[in-house]
């Protein structure tokens, strides 16, 4: 494991934070004010890191959130009389909701859309509160009183400044709990890559909306420290120019990286300040440091580390009850007995349509509980078509899916995982830096029953819920053969690994059927020998298994039932022998030009 | 043999503060304004009106035997960055601070230095929240958006005849407080108001808006944003063939409308406090900035200058450089003769009276227009 | 209705100005994927050179005719030359580094040459001469001046030209090509990274004539009107459908008359608020913009 070579960050920051807590024994009230205003950033940086750090998503009009905690906090205190700390929750939830406002219209969109719908947020939030009466107009709100407490008003810049480090602690603690948990996990999947993770089970829109509330919370809750600090708010600080600092405090300081967020708040706050004495020079210096410093590094000046859960050792993964997969599968995920042989999913009739041509044409065929059931055919036939249809990625514009006589189609992708179909991919789609373990850990995503806040405060209901998932997702990897390498980072695995960590992310998800898209594709002889043996341990677990595969062998010697496909529809279905001997099969392959090692395959095997 | 002479004085300089420095020591006085971004032209213009008082005072012997040197801070129109220059000039042991723009950034520059015990005289932020707060270290050599207002409404009112007016702002603090101003008052005085809105600052072409208010035949437009907006408004609307007379507060008081708006300038008027060149007493102060820095000054420089003079008056009334003494020395300045008149500051820390004045473009320049005689009549400024 | 005509003319003036901004930021995004944040600023900056090449050309008493081409195509080339020289120092180390990093570098390209112009020229306006007439004609109660129609023609034909030249000369081709597929484009031969220099010589270009023609119809310039003219053109190439030319040009005429049109009929403190949530209406129910197509993506 490379938890040798870590860095000890945790006590650095610690102690970062207690000589920041006693820097107003040793400094004027200028630097404590400037210190102020780096923690104000910190704050509202490590807020905006959840959604540009963890989740990856694009936000430019962050200083939205910022203003409508300092306006709610503003307004509450001056009209309805409430005093600082009872206005916070008013903040952090009005900021929330409009975390929903935003998050809402632009979940579906791609991450550059995502720039200018999110700008247009913060300026419509600071253009109204431009306009608005009740919100001062230009002038903004005056006469905000100081925080409260043990009845002294806290005023004076050095307690206001330790109001400010008190603040930035509970926001540090708060962000690292969640950077742990399975929504940071999850967060993190989105970023590597947004359609996998919805397909191995992921709900990236629920997810995506999460990043812009907790992003936004901490944003309104920066904002009340705001306003109790000076006293008075305007438009003025809510400008895109502010959002865009803090982005930049994000990028520059390290995507992720807590301490880097931080690093990125002392540079940019602290920055213009000292270089106070150049007057007009300043902001030209400032923004050449800023392209030097991206240029010379790109992932920022403290970059994250590795996502680092520790995988538990294989005895202490053993020892865990009912951690698979040494269990039965089928325990959790339904009550049919493996043997038994009936229809598990059934597709009939389904038709998919890319724009006039018909890639999938009114195909059908039933998949029994407890088989290997191939799909062959030349390239081009719409194989991986069907898989899409089946797992939601694609919606077929004609026919049924029906798993368990319930239907499958207008489901989204993870939905569709959490009903017990998992799937790996042609082209693989691991979260590359994520570890192997962490990739395997996404794929038992929806398996999570306790909720986030009793995770988030550690209580021991999520602790032994995560010790089941861990020492689970160890043998899966384990099963798999992966459990030496569960610390390595996933982009790092040899293919043949990382093909096999896929059907392992697959397979923590306890699915019923598992849906494998040409997985011997570029193994050697004796990697798709023991791929066939995986297959088969797959199967005797009691999980059903769909195979596309090209590989005329493999297939011929694992499958119970082949499918034949040829130009988007079924054109052969039976045992491997009956197969290997149907003239229209043969013809399809013959037929092909570029299918000559598929047809010296099937040749080769009949 | 220098290090015992460090040694000694090193006790003296961690003292720090007026108090304990040599009596040959400068007198500092801090001085808060843009000096970087957008607003950083008006900022460098008003600390350049600093140093020309300055100097002034500094050659005729200086205030107490002791010469006055200006610290300057860049406070760039933001509140974080104001509040931080008004605590950083307060750590360098300024005696008293004369400056200030942005109202949104004069706001926590007020209170910090308040907490600091040190008087600040405002110089160019109008806002008249600024010395509403009941803060007894405030004072403000230049007039208030709430007495401007009135002072254009009049105008409107009783100069032009006019029945009808279409306000326009920009939506920022001072734009927005002299319009209400000036709307509020033109109810009074019984003009109707056919149009109020605001425009975007930055937007370059607003011929769209221009072309709703003429559909509305208003008498009079009255723009009370900046001059750079302004210069296209007058421009656009000459373009529309609009026949309302154009006019706008004192901050479109800058030859950069007429360069900008061209002929479309001509007729233009501007609501201002006396510029320097209209200011029988600050003929010489024209000649020694135009001197000093190579072009005419600014329209806030002026109030820069009354505010470090004022201050050193204050400090020689006090014969004290105590920042709590010079406070209490400035609520007492009676009829100090400024160059925009004489000043002296009411409780809140406000002139006393307040002097506004229209100027017209008129064949390309900037000319004097009229004022309000004691009587309350409209007469020509000679 | 004359009103309603005026405001027209006065949305299709503004929009032309925002569809030409607009091309620049759709081109290099359909290109390297980058927004490209400094954009705005490359037309303020286009707008400084014409004013500076104008006022030497005045001064050596060259006729108005004759100063004023030289002055566009001078800016033209001094403004492509910046946007190449940007591209290749800011951007080109960093176009396989994480997006957002080569976005910050953007956002610090775009303040650096905002504060590198106000170093040079000062932080007040400088004016362009009167040379642009307000002369025009009154129709349905409308005044329009023959500079409006100038400069609406003037956009449509440079757009024109542009769309030509990406659809019929080869360098436009191999551009398409590199849209779709930077690294089969560079398998078949072309030489990649000139093509991208190309783009952004001609994205620069366009934003220095419509850097001119802003100095010449509104007369000042400073160097922070790039920022709000930039925004609303990132809008206008949002609006249609990023890295999609025609797209630009109908973003940028769309924003140009809504923004007229909200100040004459709705309210002009409004304007932001109404364009930006048409906006992302718009991109509610069409994510790829109004001719940005659909992607699809490969499992």
């Amino acid at each position: 494991m490379a938890a040798a070579a870590r860095f000890p960050v945790a006590p650095l920051v610690i102690g970062a934070l207690v000589l920041a807590a006693a820097l107003p024994l040793v400094s004027s009230n200028y630097v404590i004010d400037v210190g102020l205003t780096v923690v104000t950033y910190a704050i509202l940086a490590l807020g905006l890191n959840i959604v540009v750090g963890y989740a990856g998503l694009l936000d430019l009009g962050y200083a939205a959130f910022f203003a409508i905690g300092a306006y709610t906090t503003a307004l509450l205190e001056t009209l309805l009389h409430l005093n600082f700390w009872e206005t916070i929750p008013f903040s952090m939830l009005l900021a929330g909701v409009s975390g929903v406002i935003i998050g809402f219209p632009t979940l579906r969109l791609r991450s550059d859309y995502l720039a200018i719908v999110t700008l247009g947020f913060g300026e419509i939030v600071r253009i109204i509160a431009t306009n608005l009466d009740i919100t001062g107009g230009p002038n903004g709100l005056y006469g905000i009183n100081p925080a409260r407490l043990f009845g002294h008003d806290i005023t004076s810049p050095k307690a206001v400044y330790e109001l400010g480090i008190a603040f930035l602690v509970v926001v540090l603690v708060f962000v690292i709990r969640l950077g742990r948990s399975r929504l940071g996990r999850a967060w993190t999947s989105l970023r590597e890559d947004e359609s996998a993770a919805e397909a191995v089970g992921v709900p990236t829109l629920r997810v995506k909306m999460l990043a812009y509330v907790m992003g936004a919370v901490i944003g309104g809750l920066g904002g009340s420290l705001f306003a109790a600090r000076f006293g008075a708010i305007d438009p003025t600080s809510f400008t895109y120019a502010q959002s865009v600092t803090i982005l930049i405090i994000v990028v520059l300081g390290g995507r992720g990286s807590l301490p880097g967020v931080i690093l990125g708040a002392i540079i940019v706050a602290g920055l213009p300040e000292a270089l106070r004495f150049i007057h007009l020079w300043r902001e030209f210096a400032f923004a050449i440091a800023l392209i030097l410093l991206m240029l010379v590094r790109p992932q920022g000046l403290w970059p994250a580390r590795l996502r680092h859960i520790a995988a538990p050792s294989a005895t202490a993964a053993h020892a865990v009850p009912e951690a698979e997969p040494s269990a039965l599968v089928a325990d959790e995920a339904g009550d049919v007995p493996a043997p038994h042989r009936g229809t598990l999913l059934e597709v009939r009739g389904i038709s998919r349509i890319f724009g006039g041509l018909r890639a999938v044409s009114d195909v059908s065929f039933s998949v029994r509980q407890g088989e290997i059931l191939s799909i062959i055919g030349p390239n081009g036939a719409g194989k991986t078509t069907v898989f899409n249809c089946l797992t939601g990625v694609l919606q077929p514009n004609e026919g049924s899916i029906l798993w368990g006589g319930a239907s499958l189609v207008g489901l989204a992708p993870h939905r569709v995982v959490a009903l017990g179909l998992a799937r790996t991919f042609q082209g693989i789609r691991l979260f590359d830096d994520m570890t192997v373990f962490e990739n395997a850990l996404v794929g038992m995503d929806h398996r999570y029953r306790v909720p986030l806040v009793t995770e988030m405060l550690a209580l021991s209901g999520a602790r032994r819920e995560a010790g089941r998932h861990y020492a689970a997702c160890r043998n899966w990897l384990e099963f798999v053969g992966l459990a030496d390498q569960a610390g390595m980072r996933a982009g790092d695995l040899p293919y043949g690994d990382q093909r096999r960590l896929e059907i392992a992310r697959a397979l923590a998800g306890q699915p019923r059927l598992l849906l494998l898209d040409e997985p011997a594709a570029g193994m050697n002889p004796t990697e798709k020998q023991s791929l066939m043996g995986l297959i088969r341990r797959i199967r005797d677990l009691g999980t059903t298994v769909l195979l596309i595969e090209h590989d005329m062998l493999l297939v011929m010697g694992v499958s119970d039932r082949i499918i034949v496909m040829d130009r988007g529809g079924v054109i052969a279905e039976g045992r491997p022998a009956e197969i290997q001997a149907n003239p229209r099969v043969i013809a399809a392959y013959l037929g092909t030009e570029e299918d000559d090692e598929d047809v010296g395959a099937l040749g080769a095997v009949a | 043999m220098i290090k015992p002479i460090l040694y000694a004085a090193l006790p003296l300089m961690l003292a720090g503060g007026a108090t304990a420095a040599f009596a040959a020591d400068p007198i500092k006085i801090g001085v808060t304004a843009p000096l970087s971004g957008s607003y950083a032209a008006a900022g460098i213009d008003i600390v350049d009106g600093g140093k020309v008082a300055a100097a002034k005072i500094n050659a005729a012997g200086g205030v107490l035997g002791r010469q006055i040197v200006l610290v300057p801070e860049d406070d760039g129109c933001d509140a974080q960055m104001g509040a931080q220059a008004a605590q950083k000039i307060a750590d360098d042991g300024v005696v008293a601070v004369a400056g200030s723009y942005c109202s949104g950034a004069a706001l926590p520059e007020v209170t910090a230095l308040h907490r600091a015990g040190i008087a600040y005289v405002l110089d160019g932020a109008t806002n008249p929240k600024l010395t509403e707060l009941g803060l007894d270290t405030v004072f403000r050599t230049i007039g208030r958006d709430d007495e401007q207002g009135p002072f254009a409404a009049n105008y409107i009112a009783n100069y032009l005849h006019a029945k009808t007016a279409a306000v326009i702002d920009d939506n920022t603090t001072y734009s927005k407080g002299l319009a209400d101003n000036t709307v509020e008052a033109l109810k009074k005085d019984g003009v109707n108001v056919v149009y109020y809105d605001a425009i975007t600052p930055g937007q370059m072409d607003y011929s769209a808006v221009l072309s709703h208010v003429a559909s509305l035949h208003p008498d009079v437009i009255d723009y009370t944003g900046y001059f750079a907006e302004a210069g296209l408004i007058a421009k656009q609307a000459a373009a529309l063939h609009i026949k309302a007379k154009m006019m706008g507060g004192d901050a479109t008081n800058d030859p950069t409308l007429i360069k900008t708006a061209g002929p479309g300038a001509e007729g233009w008027t501007s609501t201002t406090a006396p510029l320097p060149q209209f200011l029988s007493g600050a003929k010489d102060y024209v000649t020694n900035y135009t001197k000093a820095y190579g072009k005419a000054p600014g329209p806030y420089s002026v109030y820069e200058y009354d505010a470090v003079a004022v201050i050193a008056q204050a400090i020689a009334d006090a014969k004290s450089v105590d920042p709590a003494a010079i406070t209490a020395a400035l609520h007492k300045i009676k009829d100090f003769p400024g160059i925009t008149g004489n000043i002296t500051f009411n409780e809140k820390g406000d002139r006393a009276t307040a002097v506004y004045i229209t100027i017209d473009v008129k064949n390309g320049e900037f000319v004097a227009g009229q004022k309000l005689d004691a009587d309350g009549k409209w007469v020509a400024v000679q | 209705m004359s009103e309603f005509l005026q405001l027209l003319v006065a949305g299709l003036t503004t929009g032309s100005f925002y569809a030409l901004i607009a091309l620049g930021y759709t081109m290099v995004y359909g290109i390297v994927r980058l927004i490209n944040f400094a954009h705005g600023d490359i037309f303020m900056v286009g707008a400084f050179l014409g004013w500076t090449v104008l006022s030497a050309l005045a001064a050596m008493h060259m006729p108005w005719g004759i100063a004023l081409l030289l002055a566009v195509l001078l800016a033209m080339a001094l403004t492509g030359g910046i946007g190449v020289v940007i591209e290749r120092f800011a951007y080109q180390p960093l176009l396989s580094a994480p997006r957002l990093s080569i976005l910050i570098t953007a956002l610090g390209v775009s303040l650096a040459l905002e504060n590198g112009v106000l170093l040079i020229y000062g932080p007040g306006f400088e004016t362009y001469p009167h040379l642009v007439s307000t002369a025009g004609f009154v129709i349905g109660g409308a005044q329009i001046s023959y500079v409006q129609i100038g400069i609406i023609f003037c956009s449509l034909a440079l757009m024109a030209a542009l769309y030509l030249f990406v659809h019929r000369t080869f360098m436009g081709t191999a551009m398409r090509a590199l849209a779709v597929d930077r690294d089969a484009a560079r398998l078949m031969g072309i030489d990649v990274e000139r093509v991208i220099q190309t783009t952004f010589f001609v994205g620069s270009a366009l934003a220095a004539v419509a850097g001119v023609m802003e100095g010449l119809y509104y007369t000042e310039i400073n160097f922070f009107m790039g920022f709000i003219v930039g925004l609303r053109a990132f809008t206008a190439a949002v609006l249609g459908g990023i890295g999609n030319i025609p797209g630009a040009m109908a973003g940028g005429l769309i924003i140009g008359l809504l923004e007229a049109f909200s100040a004459g009929y709705v309210s002009s403190r409004w304007t932001d608020v109404i364009v930006f949530a048409v906006l992302i209406g718009t991109l509610v129910i069409k994510p790829t913009g109004l001719f940005g197509e659909r992607v699809v993506e490969r499992m």
